[in-house]
C-alpha cells in the first residue's frame, strides 16, 4: 500500500471516529480524568517537594550540618552541643557556620492553627530581618489563614509571640516556615547551649562538597551534607511518604484508563465491523484493518493524554490564586511516566477491538445487515 | 468461449464435518467471457452467495481452480488477494454497504486509493464518476443524506472506480423500486458494453433476465439447465418437475415449489374436475 494510500487509511479511522462527536467525545473526557488523576498527584506531591526544599534551597547555605546521621530537617530530630558549632566554624573552608533551632510545631491564634517548621537563628529568604525577643516571622499564607497581620500577636508552644514580619513562599499543604531568635526557641524548647543544625557557608574556591568532606572528617558526631544532599534526602522524605499513594493512583489511573478507552475504543469497533468487512472486501489487508483500529486508539489515547496535561498545566497555573498552599508543580519526568503510561493504556485498551477485527470476515459483507 | 476472463475448474466448497458438513458450492466449472452479463438465480441456501464470494477472492474454495483473467487466485496469499480484489473486482451488494462516515466522494475515493490511485487524481476520477451517474449535486453528501437509488448509484461509482475487470453484484435491485431498479439495470448493462467488464449478478429479480446475456440456476450447489426447469405459477421459482408439487388442470400439469403455493393456485382457480397426484386434494381431505 502507497503512503498516500496509507493517509487515506487514517483519514477514514479520523472520520469513523468523528462519525459519533458526542460518544468520542464523552470517552475523551473519561481517558483524560483518569491520566488527569495521575498527573495532578504527581504534580501535587512535587509541588510539596519543591515547597519543603524550599528553605534549604534558598537559605544561602553550602553545606548543613547535623546531628550524626541526620540528613533532613523534616519528620527527624537532630541535636548538636553549641561547641560542635565552634568547632565546625574552625574547619578550613568555613566562611561563616550558623547554628539553628528546629523544631516542628503548631501555630495558633483564636480558634485557628497552623503547622509550622519553627527556625531559631536562622536567615529568613527574601530579606525580612531576623526577629528578636518575642518576635516571629510567618508565611503570609499563615497570616492569612490565621487571620493575623504585622503586629498581631500568635501562640506558640504556649507563647504569645509578636508578628513582625512575613516571608512568602513556604507554604504547602504539609505547613509553611517561621522564624524566631534562636535565642527565643531555645527558651521555648529548654535547648539553651543546643543547636539543632549548622549552616555553613564555604569560602570562595572552596567545594561545598570537599568541605563537608573536611567536616565530616574533623568534627565527631556529626553528618555534614552538601545543599544539594540535604535536599535530596528532604525529597526522599516526601517521596517515602507518597511514592505508594502516586503507585496506587497511577494504577487506578491505569486501570480507568484502560477500562474507558478500552470500553470506547470496543464500541467504537463494534459499530465498525460491517465497515471493515466491507474495506476488506474492497482490498484492505488485514494488517491495515488493524492498524486502522490502532490509529482510532491511538488517536484517543493521544488525545486524552493532551487534554489531561493541558488541564494539569492549567491547574497549576490557578492553583496558587485558589490556595497559596496548593502548589501543583509539573515534572518533566512525571508527564514522561503519564505518557508511558498513556501508552500501556493505548495498548490494552486496543486488545479486545483487535481481536474482534481479526476475527472479520471480508465474506460477511454479503450477509444483509438487519 | 475464446480467452474467457473467468474459468472455474470443479470448484467446491464445503463447510463443517462430519454430521455438520455442508456442501455448499460442489464441483462447479464455468466459463465467463469479456463483456458478458450472466444472470445467476436459484432458491435460497443454494450456494449462490459462497459462489459470489468464492468468485471475488473474499472466501477461500474448498477445491477446485478460480482462473481471473490468467490467474488462479486461489493460490494467492491474502495480501495478494487484498491487492487483487482492490484491481480487479468491483462489488455492488444489496445493502449499499457505504461508509456512513464518508461523503459519496469520499466512499468512491477509499476504494481508488486502495486500488493505488490517490489525491487529485483520485478525487477528479471519484467526482467524473459520480457526475457521470448524475450526482454531481450529492459529491459531498453522506449516504445518510442520499435517496436508495442515489446510494446505489454512488456504489456502483465505487464498484467502478478502477476500472475492474470483474463486477460482482448481489441482489443489486432487492432495495430498489422499479424505476431505481431499472436504471441500475441499464447501469450495469452499459458498464458490460462500455467498460468491457464481465458483470455477474446474482439476484431473484427475473427483470434482471432482460439485461443478462446468459441465465444460470444454482441449485444445491450445482448449476442446473434452465430448460430441463419448470417454473412455479405462484411464486416464480424455478423446479426441477420431479421435484416438484403438481396439479393436473384441464389436461395442464402445473408444478409447484410447496403445497402451500399450489393451494393458493387452488384457491384462485376453482375447479372440482382437477385432479391432484401424489397428495390428497383439500377439499376431499375436509
Amino acid at each position: 500500500m502507497t503512503t498516500l494510500a496509507l493517509r487515506s487509511q487514517v483519514a477514514v479511522a479520523r472520520r469513523q471516529l468523528l462519525a459519533k462527536r458526542g460518544r468520542t467525545l464523552a470517552g475523551l473526557i473519561g481517558i483524560a480524568a483518569a491520566f488527569l488523576l495521575v498527573l495532578a498527584l504527581n504534580a501535587i506531591f512535587a509541588g510539596i517537594e519543591g515547597r519543603l526544599t524550599g528553605y534549604i534551597n534558598r537559605s544561602g547555605a553550602d553545606v548543613i550540618v547535623a546531628q550524626a546521621g541526620v540528613q533532613t530537617m523534616h519528620m527527624t530530630q537532630s541535636a548538636l552541643p553549641e561547641e560542635d558549632a565552634r568547632a565546625i566554624a574552625a574547619v578550613e573552608g568555613v566562611a561563616l557556620a550558623t547554628p539553628i533551632l528546629y523544631k516542628s510545631v503548631f501555630i495558633q491564634r483564636d480558634d485557628k492553627s497552623g503547622v509550622v517548621a519553627l527556625l531559631g537563628g536562622a536567615p529568613i529568604p527574601g530579606g525580612a530581618h531576623t526577629p528578636t525577643g518575642r518576635g516571629i516571622v510567618i508565611d503570609e499564607a499563615l497570616a492569612n489563614q490565621l487571620g493575623v497581620r504585622i503586629g498581631g500577636t500568635v501562640t506558640v508552644l504556649g507563647t504569645d509571640l509578636r508578628v513582625t514580619g512575613e516571608v512568602t513562599g513556604t507554604a504547602a499543604i504539609s505547613g509553611s516556615f517561621a522564624f524566631v531568635a534562636r535565642p527565643t526557641l531555645a527558651r521555648l524548647l529548654q535547648a539553651q547551649g543546643l543547636a539543632s543544625y549548622v549552616l555553613v557557608r564555604a569560602r570562595p574556591g572552596t567545594s561545598a562538597s570537599a568541605l563537608a568532606k573536611r567536616i565530616n572528617g574533623s568534627v565527631p558526631g556529626v553528618t555534614a551534607s552538601t545543599r544539594e544532599q540535604f535536599a535530596a534526602s528532604e525529597r526522599r522524605v516526601v517521596g517515602d511518604m507518597s511514592t505508594d499513594i502516586v503507585r496506587a493512583m497511577t494504577f487506578i489511573g491505569f486501570v480507568i484508563g484502560v477500562a474507558v478507552a478500552g470500553l470506547v475504543a470496543y464500541s467504537v469497533t463494534l459499530t465498525q465491523l460491517r465497515d471493515i468487512a466491507v474495506l476488506r472486501a474492497l482490498g484492505l489487508t488485514a494488517r491495515r484493518a488493524l492498524a486502522l483500529i490502532g490509529a482510532q486508539v491511538a488517536s484517543m489515547i493521544l488525545g486524552g493524554f493532551v487534554l489531561a496535561l493541558t488541564l494539569v498545566l492549567g491547574l497549576a497555573a490557578l492553583a496558587p490564586t485558589l490556595s497559596p498552599t496548593l502548589v501543583l508543580s509539573v515534572q518533566a519526568d512525571d508527564v514522561l511516566h503519564v505518557a508511558l503510561v498513556a501508552g500501556a493504556v493505548g495498548l490494552a485498551a486496543a486488545l479486545v477491538p483487535i481481536f474482534r477485527v481479526v476475527r472479520v470476515e471480508p465474506a460477511s459483507v454479503f450477509r444483509r445487515s438487519s | 468461449m475464446t480467452d474467457p476472463l473467468v474459468q472455474i475448474k470443479q470448484l467446491w466448497k464445503v463447510f463443517g464435518e462430519g454430521e455438520t458438513r455442508v456442501e455448499a458450492v460442489r464441483g462447479i466449472d464455468l466459463e465467463l467471457g469479456r463483456g458478458e452479463v450472466v444472470l445467476v438465480m436459484g432458491p435460497p441456501g443454494s450456494g449462490k452467495t459462497t459462489l459470489l464470494s468464492m468468485l471475488g477472492g473474499l472466501l477461500r474454495p474448498t477445491s477446485g481452480e478460480l482462473w481471473i483473467d490468467g490467474v488462479d487466485i486461489t493460490g494467492l496469499s491474502e495480501r495478494e488477494l487484498a491487492g487483487f480484489r482492490a484491481r480487479r473486482f468491483g462489488f455492488i451488494f444489496q445493502d449499499f454497504n457505504l461508509l456512513q462516515a464518508l461523503s459519496a466522494s469520499e466512499n468512491v475515493e477509499v476504494a481508488l486509493n486502495l486500488g493505488g490511485t490517490s489525491g487529485a487524481q483520485a478525487d477528479a476520477r471519484a467526482a467524473e464518476l459520480l457526475s457521470a451517474l448524475g450526482l454531481e449535486r450529492r459529491i459531498g453528501f453522506k449516504p445518510e443524506q442520499l435517496s436508495g437509488g442515489e446510494r446505489q448509484r454512488v456504489a456502483v461509482a465505487r464498484a467502478v472506480a478502477n476500472h475492474p475487470a470483474l463486477i460482482l453484484a448481489d441482489e443489486p435491485t432487492a432495495n430498489l423500486d422499479s424505476r431505481r431498479g431499472a436504471e441500475t439495470m441499464r447501469l450495469l448493462r452499459q458498464l458490460a458494453n462500455e467498460e468491457e467488464a464481465t458483470v455477474l449478478i446474482v439476484s431473484h429479480d427475473e427483470r434482471l433476465r432482460g439485461i443478462a446475456d446468459r441465465v444460470l440456476w444454482l441449485e444445491d450447489g450445482r448449476f442446473k439447465e434452465l430448460a430441463g426447469l419448470v417454473t412455479d405459477p405462484v411464486c416464480g421459482m424455478r423446479l426441477e418437475p420431479d421435484q416438484a408439487v403438481t396439479l393436473v388442470r384441464e389436461g395442464v400439469t402445473h408444478y409447484f415449489c410447496a403445497v402451500g403455493c399450489r393451494d393458493q393456485f387452488e384457491r384462485e382457480h376453482v375447479d372440482d374436475t382437477d385432479t391432484l397426484e401424489g397428495y390428497p386434494h383439500p377439499r376431499r381431505r375436509t
